[in-house]
């Protein structure tokens, strides 16, 4: 945590190699949250670029007061999401296969693809809350008290909200 | 559904355990025999969850945001370094440069205007420019100059391509760039009727309000029709854009020197991306 407090500190001070290890550090984890939450390989693209170009304008902004980076990362591409979805209530395209193009196993290729497939489906029977929650979790990889800083709530709250994710999840799973 | 603060609590822990420490289900259910039966169909669960994490971008689009990315950087440290007027106030500067303008004459200017990057008054345009950015007081109106020097910009690359110049094409396009992303901006504040999206993360709250509507509209009247056909206008010039430049930029790589090609490919997904976020940001 430490080594992250002094790579904000170095962006903060517009320290370019910085910044740039913060990218490389955090850009796959903020697309796949927003993949993810939207369903939609090419706006999620654009929305995790855009992520960074507005943590680039505003990190100034930035106070270290026990939140980390990635909450604070996590929280411009919730906003983004939440106002992608409240703007376009887009139904999620089915999924290109570039999404899991990096592997030259075809099979195996295969077999992911119908795996997210299947995953994307069903988180979309999931609530608002419920799809943020596993979304921060197994995209993101946050842990839960990263989660409460980015979705405001308690780590208690955020505990309750992963379980009945889970149990619809598991429903829609059984499902799709 | 059973919800006690207790469950929540084992079926957290067996999630960092499995997921993260890499322990077995069976594993983590030995520690609680007591909820294995309600906990062993979650972590199945869980386990298909994971698989969000084989969600990867694109090898190419993950190379052209890196350098989009890289070349915001620049932009912004190179901001900061700029000595001439660093230290002055940008109200003082912006005064200085048309006061300078003015002294030097019109004349100047206006040749200024039609110069080339390799050109001696080429600085001057870049500098009017952003003199007039600043001076231009409503967002669309930022927005349609945005718009006039990126097609401004896409001549420059097509004019230094044919020369083989790769640098000059390069720093263009990071230009050019610039332009599209500020244009998007610009486009996003103007939907929403205020400041430009999310610069700083918002307070945590479930969603943010509905957007306001656009200034004209709550005024009502003429404003409304103004402000619609004015964003009407936009829109048009910026689709014209979108299916013109890209278009130009790929003739010329046709024809141009090997040595430009790749920064011309650059230019030519700068352009397409920088485009398709705005007209995203205008529908």
């Amino acid at each position: 945590m430490q080594d992250e407090e002094s790579l904000v500190r170095r962006a903060q001070r517009h320290d370019q190699e910085a910044f740039a290890q913060l990218y490389e550090e955090h850009f796959d984890k903020i697309y796949r949250y927003v993949t993810l939450r939207i369903g939609n390989e090419t706006e999620a693209e654009d929305m995790a670029q855009q992520v960074f170009l507005n943590a680039l304008q505003s990190i100034s902004s930035f106070k270290w007061k026990g939140i980390p980076f990635s909450a604070w990362l996590f929280r411009i591409a919730h906003n983004q999401v939440v106002d992608f979805l409240r703007r376009k209530k887009r139904i999620a395209v089915p999924l290109d296969e570039s999404l899991t193009s990096n592997d030259n196993n075809p099979q195996l290729m295969a077999e992911r693809k119908l795996d997210i497939e299947q995953l994307l489906l069903a988180t979309k029977r999931l609530t608002e809350a419920q799809r943020e929650v596993i979304s921060l979790r197994f995209a993101g990889e946050l842990s839960i008290a990263q989660v409460a800083k980015v979705m405001g709530k308690s780590q208690g709250a955020v505990k309750a909200l992963q379980h009945s994710a889970i149990v619809a999840l598991r429903k829609a799973l059984s499902v799709t | 559904m059973r919800t006690s603060k207790e469950f929540d609590n084992v079926l957290d822990e067996c999630l960092e355990r499995v997921l993260v420490k890499g322990e077995t289900i069976e594993q983590c259910l030995q520690r609680y025999p007591k909820q294995a039966a309600e906990l062993e169909p979650l972590l199945q669960t869980a386990l298909v969850a994971k698989k969000a994490l084989a969600i990867q971008p694109r090898a190419e689009f993950k190379a052209r945001a890196r350098y989009q990315f890289r070349s915001a950087l620049q932009e912004v440290a190179s901001k900061r370094s700029r000595p001439l007027f660093g230290w002055f106030p940008q109200w003082a500067t912006v005064v200085t440069i048309v006061l300078v303008l003015m002294l030097v004459g019109g004349g100047t200017v206006v040749a200024a205007d039609n110069s080339m990057p390799d050109e001696l008054l080429y600085p001057v345009k870049l500098e009017t420019e952003r003199v007039r950015l600043i001076l231009t007081p409503s967002d669309i109106g930022k927005a349609q100059l945005c718009a006039r020097l990126a097609d401004r910009r896409v001549a420059e690359i097509i004019y230094m391509a044919n020369k083989g110049d790769a640098q000059q094409v390069e720093l263009i396009a990071q230009r050019l760039d610039k332009r599209l992303v500020m244009l998007a901006g610009l486009a996003s504040a103007l939907k929403a009727g205020g400041a430009p999206e999310v610069l700083a993360p918002a307070p945590a709250e479930e969603a943010p309000p509905p957007a306001p509507a656009p200034a004209g509209e709550a005024r009502g009247g003429k404003g409304v029709h103004a402000g619609a056909d004015n964003r009407a206008k936009l829109r048009m010039t910026v689709a014209h854009y979108a299916a013109n430049h890209p278009q130009a930029l790929r003739a010329v790589l046709e024809k141009a020197p090997e040595s430009a090609k790749p920064a011309l490919r650059r230019a030519i997904a700068v352009s397409v991306a920088g485009y398709k976020r705005a007209l995203e940001a205008l529908d």
